[in-house]
């Protein structure tokens, strides 16, 4: 937001200052739809059924991963276990607000251990527990759900357990002001949203809640008719009787925890097609109807970014609209919240890139969180100078401009204070960095390296090192000052990119 | 995630505390620091309550002044966010009624949709039309349960701070919330 100058009386301020925030947004927004060519196509169908496809075998080894112990957040995730398939099966009750739910992990032991742990909220009480059918003890520590039970090295087990309650959201570690919670969110009249970065998957079922193990997902959804559970990947089922909606949905490329997204309420569906013929599904309270033209901008921006990053990079789209004040990039089916700064254009577009920068290659540990943000940040400056809406020139003066508060503050981005997670410091300082790269090597290069990264890494959670190599390699240039000046010093480095 | 639109330095709680009370005391520079530090955290929770962003800015602009002419009222007795909060609410709730007084009623003159019809006006859609007409039926035989019920299911304050904030002992706010969903709920669903 903008300082106010302290010279002006209080009146002045009231008056003069409004109360935006995001500086950047302007009042009116030209929608993207409208500023490229008018397709037949990018016409919305109103209201519809929502396509269901055939659930398929999932397959498992795409989920292999190479878990780590968090550097950041340590006491979520357990490096023995490599989650393969999270088969979760959800009933909810909004007026008792009450979860019954039953799971099966599947997962390959990472090494041989006397016993393992996954994340699940101590306020869910645990049923039944089996490993491979087999009754298991287990104890609750915390936020560790602690399985008594002898596990080998690059072994694959199944874990079953049921369990129920009223999940509460998680004290998020940050101070921003669109959320202070992670996780299972029940709005008054019961609604359930979920945002959970950089954890608080556990929040509401039994997981590895760490970026580097990424997993499938089966998931089932019951809730009282007409409302309508929404998660991520590809709808597979959808039944209506005595009086309960059942939804089921099928991740089919694995993903980090903090991308999987659960949102029910009383939903309607809505579809347009993206110039390559993606489907693009849109899930939004009954009666919404203003900022719905917004929302439906995301095909036609999909189209802008696969012009930068190429091809989108799965094989389903959808957006679930919350009562969140914040949006996030939950893979395949983005979960925006509501006012006019998550539903414009330009930070649905934010989250689209995410589906590149995030998603489709993820952070394996917390501290390179700037992986996704930097370059998403420097996309979307990109994406509101091509639509009109900020030239780029102004987004890097201003965040210049705010760079050194921001290490003051917050850290620098590959070196954060872990109580401030999601400061602007993770977009702003590497998005500046990126784009000196992309002025030093220019447009088409830029983007052609980009997309190489992408390719050499899909579907896998990385490092800094790996992202500093790639970059060296393609450029052919020494960049190691540069990246540790940007990502980890203390000041504001010089414009260009200077030797040593 | 999206960016928070979060550009500077931002106060930790004591720094707000003492800011306010220097405000309160009568430091104009203060008040002005004070404002524009807390003009976003006002806007989001007029966000809360009123969805479409010309209400919220309304509403906020309505609670600033408040804020601004008020702030000799705030006790010091616990956070100084605490009571912006609940300046913010109502700020958002006479703002609500101002906008509702406004509006012609040209549809529906049968009376049989007196009430926006929560089916198509949605808390989920981030519209608390029907929260604020029920908090409205209530205020009319129970006024003291609305702020407690605001604040607790709301804003999701704990039962003490409601205590002191409304100045009520924790027993008695405790029933206030109790009876109060008991009242809010069959009008949130409907059901009247």
């Amino acid at each position: 937001m903008t300082r106010s100058p302290r010279l002006l009386s209080v009146a002045a301020v009231l008056l003069l200052a409004g109360c935006s925030y995001g500086a950047e947004a302007p009042d009116e927004l030209a929608s993207p739809t409208a500023s490229t060519s008018p397709d037949a196509e990018q016409t919305v169908a109103p209201t519809s059924a929502a396509p269901v496809t055939d659930e398929v075998e999932q397959d498992l080894d795409l989920a292999l991963s190479t878990p780590v112990e968090d550097s950041v957040y340590p006491d979520v995730g357990d490096p023995r276990v490599d989650a393969l398939l999270y088969d979760l099966d959800l009933t909810w009750d909004p007026l008792g607000r009450r979860l019954t739910a039953s799971a099966v992990v599947t997962f390959r032991a990472t090494r041989t251990a006397p016993r393992f742990q996954l994340d699940l909220a101590p306020g869910l009480t645990v049923g039944d527990l089996r490993l491979d059918g087999e009754s298991v003890g287990f104890a609750r520590r915390g936020t560790n759900l602690l399985v008594r039970a002898p596990v080998e090295a690059d072994t694959r087990y199944e874990l079953t357990l049921d369990y129920a309650g009223t999940p509460r959201p998680a004290p998020a570690p940050t101070t921003r002001n669109d959320f202070s919670t992670t996780g299972f969110t029940i709005t008054d009249t019961g609604e359930v949203w979920t945002m959970q970065e950089p954890y608080g998957a556990y929040t509401w079922y039994p997981v590895n809640d760490q970026p580097s193990d990424k997993a499938l997902y089966d998931i089932t959804v019951r809730a009282p008719a007409p409302w309508t559970g929404i998660s991520n990947g590809r709808l597979t089922g959808l039944d209506t009787r005595d009086d309960t909606t059942t939804t089921s949905w099928q991740l089919t490329e694995p993903a980090s925890s903090y991308l999987v997204t659960l949102a029910i309420g009383d939903y309607t569906h809505s579809s347009n097609t993206t110039a390559d013929g993606l489907r693009v599904d849109y899930w939004t309270p009954r009666g919404m109807v203003l900022g719905l033209d917004r929302v439906q901008s995301a095909a036609a921006s999909i189209d802008w970014i696969e012009s930068k990053l190429g091809p989108y990079p799965f094989d389903s789209l959808g957006l679930v609209v919350t009562a969140s004040q914040s949006a996030m990039e939950t893979q395949t089916m983005l979960t925006l919240g509501n006012n006019e700064y998550v539903l414009s254009p330009q930070v649905i577009a934010h989250e689209l890139v995410h589906q590149w920068y995030g998603d489709q290659v993820s952070p394996a540990d917390w501290r390179d969180v700037w992986l996704n943000e930097g370059m998403t940040m420097l996309v979307q400056w990109i994406y509101q100078d091509e639509h009109d809406l900020q030239p780029l020139s102004d987004s890097v003066a201003a965040g210049r401009a705010d760079d050194q508060g921001l290490r003051d503050q917050y850290g620098p981005p590959g070196a954060y204070d872990p109580r401030q997670f999601g400061g602007s410091n993770i977009y702003t300082s590497p998005a500046l960095m990126w784009n000196e790269l992309r002025v030093a090597v220019g447009d088409d290069e830029f983007f052609r390296i980009a997309r190489s990264w992408l390719d050499a890494h899909d579907g896998t959670s990385v490092t800094r090192e790996q992202i500093f190599d790639h970059w060296e390699s393609e450029t052919g240039r020494e960049l190691s000052a540069f990246f540790d000046r940007w990502i980890t010093g203390p000041t504001t480095p010089r414009r260009g990119i200077t030797k040593g | 995630m999206s960016n928070s639109g979060d550009y500077g330095v931002a106060l930790a709680p004591d720094d707000i505390d003492a800011l306010a009370r220097s405000a309160r005391d009568g430091d104009r520079d203060a008040l002005e620091t004070l404002l524009a530090e807390l003009r976003p955290r006002v806007l989001n929770i007029c966000r809360g309550v009123l969805p479409y962003s010309g209400d919220a800015e309304d509403a906020c602009q309505e609670a600033m002044l408040n804020v601004a002419t008020k702030i000799g009222s705030w006790g010091g007795r616990g956070r100084f966010t605490t009571w912006l909060h609940v300046v913010s609410v109502n700020s958002a709730r006479t703002t609500y009624r101002r906008l509702k007084n406004l509006a012609t009623p040209t549809d529906f003159e049968d009376g049989a949709h007196d009430r926006p019809d929560p089916r198509t006006t949605s808390v989920i859609a981030g519209t608390r039309l029907d929260l604020l007409e029920a908090m409205d039926t209530i205020e009319r035989d129970h006024p003291q349960f609305v702020e407690p019920l605001l604040l607790r299911d709301v804003y999701g304050l704990p039962y003490d701070e409601i205590a002191a904030l409304v100045g009520a002992p924790l027993g008695t706010v405790k029933a206030q919330i109790h009876h109060g969903r008991k009242l809010a709920r069959p009008l949130l669903r409907g059901e009247r």
